[in-house]
């Protein structure tokens, strides 16, 4: 298996061992082992209810997990409580339903972080507000209160919120799901412009060719495993596992 | 039949000063209702599981009991049981505060269970506590949504005073009770209150409405 960071001691960022999560009856996670290193971007497909989703929030402990580990930079991961809100603040999270939140303008959503976790004061916090909002194109938006942003631009904002808090990793749930056609673009190109500057990140979605042409190494879940993961060019051009090209083709995906 | 409105003209020291007692226990009455209710609310959405029990029991009994027994429990069953005598008044804000702030802690939890999970989940992801999640973005969504509900439950607690005048206070009601029956004219005294409520109320639920229409995108999420 080849990976672009293949040297040994490249930097693991997040370790997957054996993982575990139960819903009830149904087995979300069922035994998964996976590493993401330093300035790789990490694409996670698969069939909806696969598992990718909940690994996400498993990671920074919006859910708990019932065996296994993971860690971040060489430490286990805390299962609940004070310390895992020290580890939340180290990765940043964008939902597939964006979550701003609407009572506050776009520059104070992205301030919120900082404002109310890092106390930092309100100058400082909404100057790296509104250079995280250029940085996303929307400096012209700061005033603008997610009511009145396309989903393309709230997309754009959330991301700008979860970099706010300066995270050594992102984790991107479903980004473009929940969003038009002609604004998935916009927000694809930001999550490509923070690949190339060398962010960390951990990808659910159902952008195939994002995924080929972004990802560092993709991961295809089904039924809470990993049925085979190594780098684009094997996933999408010559899978391993039947499952996968059934998966692909299901997509229309033609390589 | 010819109407006079003369004694209510003469009287009209008399009733202000009772229209007065009216707003304040009204405003007494609401500021006592949302700080119980509101921490009944929360309590029930974030409070230790045992605590939900007797609580979910107080709202349903307030619910199920008329706001008139309660008064009368509170200002004549209260003496007998604990021997301690409430002034009309105090009686008055106790019974209507205990049967507003019930239906207030209703208001506030459908508020605060209104928001998405989604937000909650994103501030936590910010590294947020539960604490200041729920302050700084799940209460002032619930807030904005709360606000045509607490327009109606407002007006409610102004016009329940009218029911302390069986106990004697001498709220707008009582007054005008007291002028229908030395003046002889309870058509006038009664028709002159209708308008005095009205008048009084309607502003309040238009000013609750407007503010909504122009938060309501605050609040969505």
């Amino acid at each position: 298996m080849t990976r672009q960071n293949d040297e040994p001691d490249a930097h693991v960022v997040l370790a997957y061992r054996d993982v575990h999560k139960q819903f009830g009856d149904f087995v979300a996670l069922a035994g998964v082992s996976m590493e993401v290193r330093k300035t790789e971007v990490v694409c996670l497909i698969g069939p909806s209810g696969s598992g990718k989703s909940t690994l996400l929030r498993c990671t920074n402990g919006l859910e708990s997990i019932d065996g296994g580990e993971i860690t971040l930079d060489g430490q286990v991961l805390p299962r609940h409580g004070r310390g895992m809100r020290a580890v939340r603040q180290r990765m940043g999270m964008v939902f597939q339903n964006f979550e701003l939140f609407p009572h506050m303008t776009a520059l104070a959503n992205v301030a919120s972080g900082p404002l109310t976790v890092l106390r930092l004061p309100r100058g400082e916090a909404e100057a790296r507000a509104s250079a995280l909002l250029a940085k996303v194109g929307l400096a012209d938006k700061a005033a603008s209160y997610p009511s009145n942003l396309s989903g393309g631009q709230q997309q754009r904002v959330a991301i700008a919120r979860a970099l706010a808090m300066q995270p050594e990793v992102m984790l991107f749930d479903e980004p473009t799901s929940a969003l038009d056609p002609e604004t998935i673009g916009e927000v694809l190109n930001v999550m490509k412009a923070l690949a190339e500057e060398g962010m960390t990140m951990l990808v659910v979605t159902h952008e195939m060719s994002f995924a080929r042409r972004v990802a560092d190494h993709v991961v295809v879940f089904e039924r809470g495993t990993i049925i085979e993961q190594g780098p684009p060019a094997q996933i999408f051009d010559a899978p391993l596992v039947p499952r996968t090209r059934d998966f692909l083709s299901h997509l229309g995906w033609e390589g | 039949m010819s109407l006079d409105f003369s004694p209510i003209l003469q009287s009209w020291q008399f009733l202000l000063g009772g229209l007065g007692l009216t707003l304040g226990l009204a405003a007494l009455t609401v500021l006592c209702s949302l700080v119980l209710g509101g921490a009944i609310g929360l309590a029930r959405c974030y409070g230790p599981a045992w605590l939900r029990l007797p609580l979910v029991f107080y709202i349903d009994s307030m619910r199920s009991v008329p706001v008139l027994v309660v008064l009368v429990w509170t200002y004549f069953a209260l003496p007998i049981v604990t021997g301690a005598v409430l002034p009309p008044f105090w009686a008055g804000l106790i019974a209507l505060t205990a049967q507003i702030a019930a239906y207030m802690a209703e208001i506030v939890r459908a508020g605060v269970e209104s928001v998405r999970p989604g937000q909650t989940r994103a501030a936590l992801a910010l590294g947020m506590s539960r604490a200041q999640a729920v302050r700084q973005v799940v209460l002032p969504q619930a807030v904005v949504r709360m606000l045509p509900a607490f327009g109606s439950i407002l007006s409610i607690a102004i016009k329940d005073t009218a029911i302390a005048s069986v106990i004697a206070v001498p709220e707008y009601l009582n007054r005008s009770q007291t002028l229908a029956g030395e003046s002889f004219r309870p058509i006038e005294v009664y028709l002159t209150a209708m308008a005095v409520y009205f008048i009084t109320l309607f502003p309040v639920t238009r000013t609750v409405d407007i503010a909504y229409a122009r938060l309501a995108h605050l609040g969505r999420s």
